[in-house]
Protein backbone atom coordinates (compact mmCIF):
# COMPACT_ATOMS: atom_id res chain seq x y z
CA UNK A 1 0.00 0.00 0.00
CA UNK A 2 2.17 2.91 -1.41
CA UNK A 3 2.16 6.12 1.43
CA UNK A 4 1.10 9.78 0.79
CA UNK A 5 4.66 11.93 1.03
CA UNK A 6 4.80 13.98 4.01
CA UNK A 7 4.51 17.19 2.01
CA UNK A 8 2.06 17.32 -0.97
CA UNK A 9 3.01 18.73 -3.86
CA UNK A 10 1.48 22.60 -4.79
CA UNK A 11 -1.80 22.66 -6.30
CA UNK A 12 -2.21 24.26 -9.52
CA UNK A 13 -5.55 27.23 -9.90
CA UNK A 14 -7.56 25.39 -11.49
CA UNK A 15 -9.41 27.79 -14.65
CA UNK A 16 -12.68 27.83 -13.87
CA UNK A 17 -13.76 27.59 -18.08
CA UNK A 18 -12.28 24.01 -17.52
CA UNK A 19 -14.87 23.01 -15.35
CA UNK A 20 -17.35 23.92 -17.62
CA UNK A 21 -18.77 20.92 -19.36
CA UNK A 22 -18.43 20.84 -23.52
CA UNK A 23 -21.91 19.10 -25.28
CA UNK A 24 -20.69 16.61 -27.17
CA UNK A 25 -24.30 14.72 -27.84
CA UNK A 26 -23.75 11.19 -28.97
CA UNK A 27 -20.25 10.27 -27.43
CA UNK A 28 -21.46 8.73 -24.02
CA UNK A 29 -24.76 8.71 -24.78
CA UNK A 30 -27.10 10.19 -27.57
CA UNK A 31 -30.51 12.24 -26.82
CA UNK A 32 -32.52 12.67 -30.33
CA UNK A 33 -32.76 16.05 -31.19
CA UNK A 34 -36.34 15.82 -32.40
CA UNK A 35 -38.86 16.30 -30.26
CA UNK A 36 -42.29 16.94 -31.90
CA UNK A 37 -43.55 16.26 -35.26
CA UNK A 38 -47.17 18.39 -36.15
CA UNK A 39 -49.23 17.75 -39.26
CA UNK A 40 -51.51 20.13 -40.21
CA UNK A 41 -53.84 19.23 -43.05
CA UNK A 42 -56.93 20.75 -44.52
CA UNK A 43 -60.54 18.72 -44.16
CA UNK A 44 -61.96 20.69 -47.51
CA UNK A 45 -58.77 21.25 -49.81
CA UNK A 46 -57.51 18.60 -52.58
CA UNK A 47 -54.19 19.38 -51.63
CA UNK A 48 -54.04 17.75 -48.35
CA UNK A 49 -55.67 14.59 -49.59
CA UNK A 50 -52.15 12.59 -49.89
CA UNK A 51 -51.35 14.47 -46.30
CA UNK A 52 -55.15 13.02 -45.14
CA UNK A 53 -54.46 9.20 -46.68
CA UNK A 54 -51.21 8.90 -44.90
CA UNK A 55 -52.17 10.48 -41.63
CA UNK A 56 -55.32 7.72 -41.48
CA UNK A 57 -52.65 4.78 -42.41
CA UNK A 58 -49.07 5.71 -41.26
CA UNK A 59 -49.45 8.35 -38.39
CA UNK A 60 -49.93 5.65 -35.43
CA UNK A 61 -47.45 3.46 -36.69
CA UNK A 62 -44.75 6.55 -36.83
CA UNK A 63 -45.04 7.63 -33.49
CA UNK A 64 -45.00 4.09 -32.01
CA UNK A 65 -41.61 3.53 -34.14
CA UNK A 66 -40.64 7.22 -32.71
CA UNK A 67 -41.33 6.77 -29.04
CA UNK A 68 -39.23 10.35 -28.07
CA UNK A 69 -41.15 12.46 -30.52
CA UNK A 70 -44.68 13.87 -29.86
CA UNK A 71 -46.65 13.63 -33.15
CA UNK A 72 -49.37 16.28 -33.34
CA UNK A 73 -52.20 16.31 -36.17
CA UNK A 74 -53.74 19.80 -36.52
CA UNK A 75 -56.42 21.25 -38.68
CA UNK A 76 -55.28 23.85 -41.06
CA UNK A 77 -58.49 24.81 -42.87
CA UNK A 78 -57.86 26.21 -46.38
CA UNK A 79 -53.73 25.99 -46.44
CA UNK A 80 -51.85 23.75 -48.22
CA UNK A 81 -50.97 21.14 -46.17
CA UNK A 82 -47.64 21.27 -43.92
CA UNK A 83 -45.49 19.37 -41.39
CA UNK A 84 -43.51 21.16 -39.03
CA UNK A 85 -40.27 19.76 -36.70
CA UNK A 86 -39.64 21.22 -33.81
CA UNK A 87 -35.84 20.28 -32.60
CA UNK A 88 -34.30 20.86 -28.55
CA UNK A 89 -32.08 23.92 -29.79
CA UNK A 90 -35.35 25.94 -29.99
CA UNK A 91 -35.26 26.18 -33.81
CA UNK A 92 -38.01 24.23 -35.74
CA UNK A 93 -38.44 23.20 -39.64
CA UNK A 94 -40.94 23.59 -41.75
CA UNK A 95 -41.80 21.61 -45.31
CA UNK A 96 -44.65 22.02 -47.16
CA UNK A 97 -46.77 19.66 -48.42
CA UNK A 98 -48.19 20.79 -51.26
CA UNK A 99 -49.77 17.96 -53.89
CA UNK A 100 -47.05 15.39 -52.42
CA UNK A 101 -47.55 11.79 -53.22
CA UNK A 102 -47.81 9.35 -50.05
CA UNK A 103 -44.00 8.39 -50.41
CA UNK A 104 -42.64 11.47 -50.88
CA UNK A 105 -44.84 13.06 -47.45
CA UNK A 106 -42.24 9.27 -45.67
CA UNK A 107 -39.63 11.02 -46.96
CA UNK A 108 -39.97 14.51 -45.35
CA UNK A 109 -40.88 13.09 -42.11
CA UNK A 110 -37.51 10.93 -42.10
CA UNK A 111 -35.69 13.69 -43.43
CA UNK A 112 -37.13 16.06 -40.20
CA UNK A 113 -36.82 13.20 -37.78
CA UNK A 114 -33.07 12.33 -39.03
CA UNK A 115 -32.00 16.41 -38.56
CA UNK A 116 -30.31 17.94 -35.54
CA UNK A 117 -32.27 21.23 -35.84
CA UNK A 118 -29.40 23.12 -36.85
CA UNK A 119 -29.28 25.71 -39.55
CA UNK A 120 -28.55 24.49 -43.13
CA UNK A 121 -24.68 25.37 -43.62
CA UNK A 122 -22.20 24.60 -45.76
CA UNK A 123 -20.42 21.13 -45.09
CA UNK A 124 -17.85 20.70 -47.70
CA UNK A 125 -14.90 22.31 -45.88
CA UNK A 126 -15.65 21.09 -41.99
CA UNK A 127 -14.71 17.87 -41.92
CA UNK A 128 -13.67 17.31 -38.29
CA UNK A 129 -15.17 19.46 -35.31
CA UNK A 130 -12.91 19.42 -32.51
CA UNK A 131 -12.91 20.93 -29.36
CA UNK A 132 -10.03 18.66 -28.14
CA UNK A 133 -6.50 19.97 -27.79
CA UNK A 134 -4.01 18.34 -29.53
CA UNK A 135 -2.53 15.37 -27.96
CA UNK A 136 0.89 15.85 -28.93
CA UNK A 137 1.19 19.46 -27.75
CA UNK A 138 2.40 22.54 -30.36
CA UNK A 139 5.87 22.97 -31.58
CA UNK A 140 7.34 25.64 -29.61
CA UNK A 141 10.71 27.45 -31.10
CA UNK A 142 11.72 28.26 -27.40
CA UNK A 143 11.83 24.80 -25.91
CA UNK A 144 13.98 23.26 -28.44
CA UNK A 145 17.76 22.00 -27.34
CA UNK A 146 19.47 24.43 -30.43
CA UNK A 147 17.31 27.31 -29.96
CA UNK A 148 17.91 29.16 -33.93
CA UNK A 149 20.56 31.61 -33.65
CA UNK A 150 20.03 34.64 -36.42
CA UNK B 1 1.42 -7.43 -32.57
CA UNK B 2 2.44 -5.73 -35.75
CA UNK B 3 2.93 -2.28 -35.25
CA UNK B 4 5.99 0.33 -34.44
CA UNK B 5 6.03 1.83 -31.40
CA UNK B 6 7.41 5.05 -30.46
CA UNK B 7 9.19 6.77 -27.97
CA UNK B 8 9.93 10.53 -28.03
CA UNK B 9 13.76 11.60 -26.90
CA UNK B 10 13.86 12.75 -22.73
CA UNK B 11 15.29 15.91 -23.71
CA UNK B 12 11.43 16.53 -25.49
CA UNK B 13 9.51 15.92 -22.74
CA UNK B 14 9.44 18.79 -20.65
CA UNK B 15 6.33 18.76 -17.91
CA UNK B 16 5.71 14.91 -18.72
CA UNK B 17 5.28 12.18 -16.23
CA UNK B 18 7.69 9.22 -17.41
CA UNK B 19 6.92 5.98 -16.66
CA UNK B 20 9.84 4.80 -14.25
CA UNK B 21 11.09 1.65 -16.01
CA UNK B 22 10.75 1.21 -19.70
CA UNK B 23 9.68 -2.66 -19.35
CA UNK B 24 6.22 -1.47 -18.46
CA UNK B 25 4.37 -2.51 -21.78
CA UNK B 26 3.42 0.13 -24.69
CA UNK B 27 -0.23 -0.01 -23.86
CA UNK B 28 0.32 0.67 -20.01
CA UNK B 29 2.82 3.47 -21.26
CA UNK B 30 -0.50 5.08 -24.10
CA UNK B 31 -2.63 4.31 -21.09
CA UNK B 32 -1.00 6.43 -18.63
CA UNK B 33 -0.97 9.57 -20.81
CA UNK B 34 -3.76 12.21 -20.67
CA UNK B 35 -4.65 12.28 -23.74
CA UNK B 36 -5.08 10.27 -27.00
CA UNK B 37 -5.51 10.34 -30.71
CA UNK B 38 -6.16 8.01 -33.36
CA UNK B 39 -5.65 8.21 -37.38
CA UNK B 40 -8.49 6.13 -38.97
CA UNK B 41 -9.99 5.67 -42.11
CA UNK B 42 -13.86 5.85 -42.59
CA UNK B 43 -15.44 5.67 -45.79
CA UNK B 44 -11.70 5.83 -47.82
CA UNK B 45 -10.13 9.54 -45.82
CA UNK B 46 -8.04 8.93 -43.08
CA UNK B 47 -8.87 11.28 -39.93
CA UNK B 48 -7.19 13.06 -37.09
CA UNK B 49 -9.54 11.73 -34.85
CA UNK B 50 -9.82 12.94 -30.79
CA UNK B 51 -12.90 11.60 -28.38
CA UNK B 52 -16.02 13.89 -28.58
CA UNK B 53 -14.89 15.18 -32.23
CA UNK B 54 -17.54 15.57 -35.09
CA UNK B 55 -17.28 14.10 -38.13
CA UNK B 56 -18.98 14.86 -41.38
CA UNK B 57 -19.07 12.07 -43.91
CA UNK B 58 -20.61 11.12 -47.18
CA UNK B 59 -24.17 9.87 -46.20
CA UNK B 60 -24.39 6.03 -45.04
CA UNK B 61 -27.80 4.93 -45.97
CA UNK B 62 -27.75 1.59 -43.85
CA UNK B 63 -26.92 3.60 -40.56
CA UNK B 64 -30.01 5.08 -38.54
CA UNK B 65 -29.78 7.97 -36.41
CA UNK B 66 -28.35 6.80 -32.98
CA UNK B 67 -26.50 3.83 -34.04
CA UNK B 68 -23.40 3.13 -32.58
CA UNK B 69 -20.43 2.42 -35.48
CA UNK B 70 -17.42 0.33 -34.87
CA UNK B 71 -14.04 2.19 -36.69
CA UNK B 72 -12.62 -1.13 -38.20
CA UNK B 73 -9.53 0.71 -40.04
CA UNK B 74 -7.51 2.59 -37.43
CA UNK B 75 -3.98 3.12 -38.52
CA UNK B 76 -2.17 4.69 -35.55
CA UNK B 77 -2.55 5.37 -31.80
CA UNK B 78 -0.68 8.06 -30.00
CA UNK B 79 -0.73 10.60 -27.60
CA UNK B 80 2.00 13.05 -26.24
CA UNK B 81 5.08 10.94 -25.71
CA UNK B 82 4.02 7.08 -27.51
CA UNK B 83 2.54 6.33 -30.55
CA UNK B 84 1.49 2.51 -32.17
CA UNK B 85 1.58 2.67 -35.98
CA UNK B 86 -0.03 -0.29 -36.95
CA UNK B 87 0.58 -2.07 -40.49
CA UNK B 88 -1.34 -0.78 -42.41
CA UNK B 89 -4.23 -1.17 -39.45
CA UNK B 90 -3.65 -2.09 -35.77
CA UNK B 91 -5.55 -5.12 -34.25
CA UNK B 92 -8.12 -5.02 -32.24
CA UNK B 93 -7.03 -6.15 -29.59
CA UNK B 94 -5.21 -2.44 -29.44
CA UNK B 95 -7.84 0.69 -29.53
CA UNK B 96 -11.41 0.06 -30.16
CA UNK B 97 -13.19 3.11 -30.57
CA UNK B 98 -17.12 3.53 -31.73
CA UNK B 99 -18.71 6.51 -33.20
CA UNK B 100 -22.26 7.28 -32.77
CA UNK B 101 -24.85 8.76 -35.75
CA UNK B 102 -25.67 11.84 -34.17
CA UNK B 103 -27.70 13.65 -37.66
CA UNK B 104 -28.22 13.14 -41.39
CA UNK B 105 -28.22 15.65 -42.98
CA UNK B 106 -28.12 17.97 -46.56
CA UNK B 107 -25.51 20.60 -47.41
CA UNK B 108 -26.56 24.24 -48.15
CA UNK B 109 -28.20 24.29 -52.06
CA UNK B 110 -25.84 24.86 -54.75
CA UNK B 111 -26.24 25.48 -58.31
CA UNK B 112 -24.35 24.43 -61.25
CA UNK B 113 -25.25 26.88 -64.23
CA UNK B 114 -24.19 25.79 -67.25
CA UNK B 115 -24.29 28.23 -70.32
CA UNK B 116 -22.48 28.57 -73.75
CA UNK B 117 -22.92 31.95 -75.52
CA UNK B 118 -24.54 32.55 -78.37
CA UNK B 119 -25.44 28.89 -78.70
CA UNK B 120 -28.80 29.68 -76.54
CA UNK B 121 -27.46 27.05 -74.10
CA UNK B 122 -27.99 27.05 -70.49
CA UNK B 123 -28.47 24.90 -67.78
CA UNK B 124 -29.32 24.92 -64.00
CA UNK B 125 -28.39 21.85 -61.89
CA UNK B 126 -29.81 22.72 -58.07
CA UNK B 127 -27.82 20.36 -55.81
CA UNK B 128 -28.08 19.66 -51.89
CA UNK B 129 -25.24 16.95 -51.31
CA UNK B 130 -25.98 13.99 -48.51
CA UNK B 131 -23.85 14.18 -45.12
CA UNK B 132 -23.82 11.86 -42.65
CA UNK B 133 -22.38 13.57 -38.85
CA UNK B 134 -20.87 10.95 -36.27
CA UNK B 135 -19.86 11.64 -32.84
CA UNK B 136 -16.23 10.21 -31.87
CA UNK B 137 -17.02 7.59 -28.69
CA UNK B 138 -14.10 7.44 -25.74
CA UNK B 139 -10.93 5.31 -26.88
CA UNK B 140 -11.11 1.96 -25.08
CA UNK B 141 -6.89 0.91 -25.11
CA UNK B 142 -5.71 -2.95 -24.97
CA UNK B 143 -7.24 -4.63 -21.71
CA UNK B 144 -10.06 -2.36 -21.50
CA UNK B 145 -11.82 -3.48 -24.58
CA UNK B 146 -14.95 -5.28 -24.32
CA UNK B 147 -15.99 -8.32 -26.66
CA UNK B 148 -16.77 -7.95 -29.93
CA UNK B 149 -20.44 -9.41 -31.04
CA UNK B 150 -20.09 -9.42 -34.77
CA UNK B 151 -23.66 -10.46 -35.70
CA UNK B 152 -24.43 -7.05 -37.13
CA UNK B 153 -21.38 -5.97 -38.85
CA UNK B 154 -21.72 -3.87 -42.52
CA UNK B 155 -18.38 -2.69 -43.58
CA UNK B 156 -18.45 1.06 -44.53
CA UNK B 157 -14.80 0.87 -46.25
Amino acid sequence: MPRLPHRLPPTIPVKKSILVSRPANGHEVFIPQIRKLVFEYCDAWSSSANLRRYIFNHVESLARENPHVEVVVKERPSKHPIVRGFYLNNRDKVIGLKEFDVNQIQNKVQLLLDASGHKIVPLKRKTVVSTAESARGIWSGFHVQEPYRI
Amino acid sequence: MAGVFRFSSPSRLFGARLASSLAASPLDLLRSQPSHYIIASIVGHRHLLAPRDLLTIPRIHDARVGDRLLLSEVHELGSRDYTIRGDPILPASVVRVEATVVEHTKGRMERIVKFKKRKHYKKTVEHKQTYTRIRIGPFQIGTDIAPVETKNTQSYT
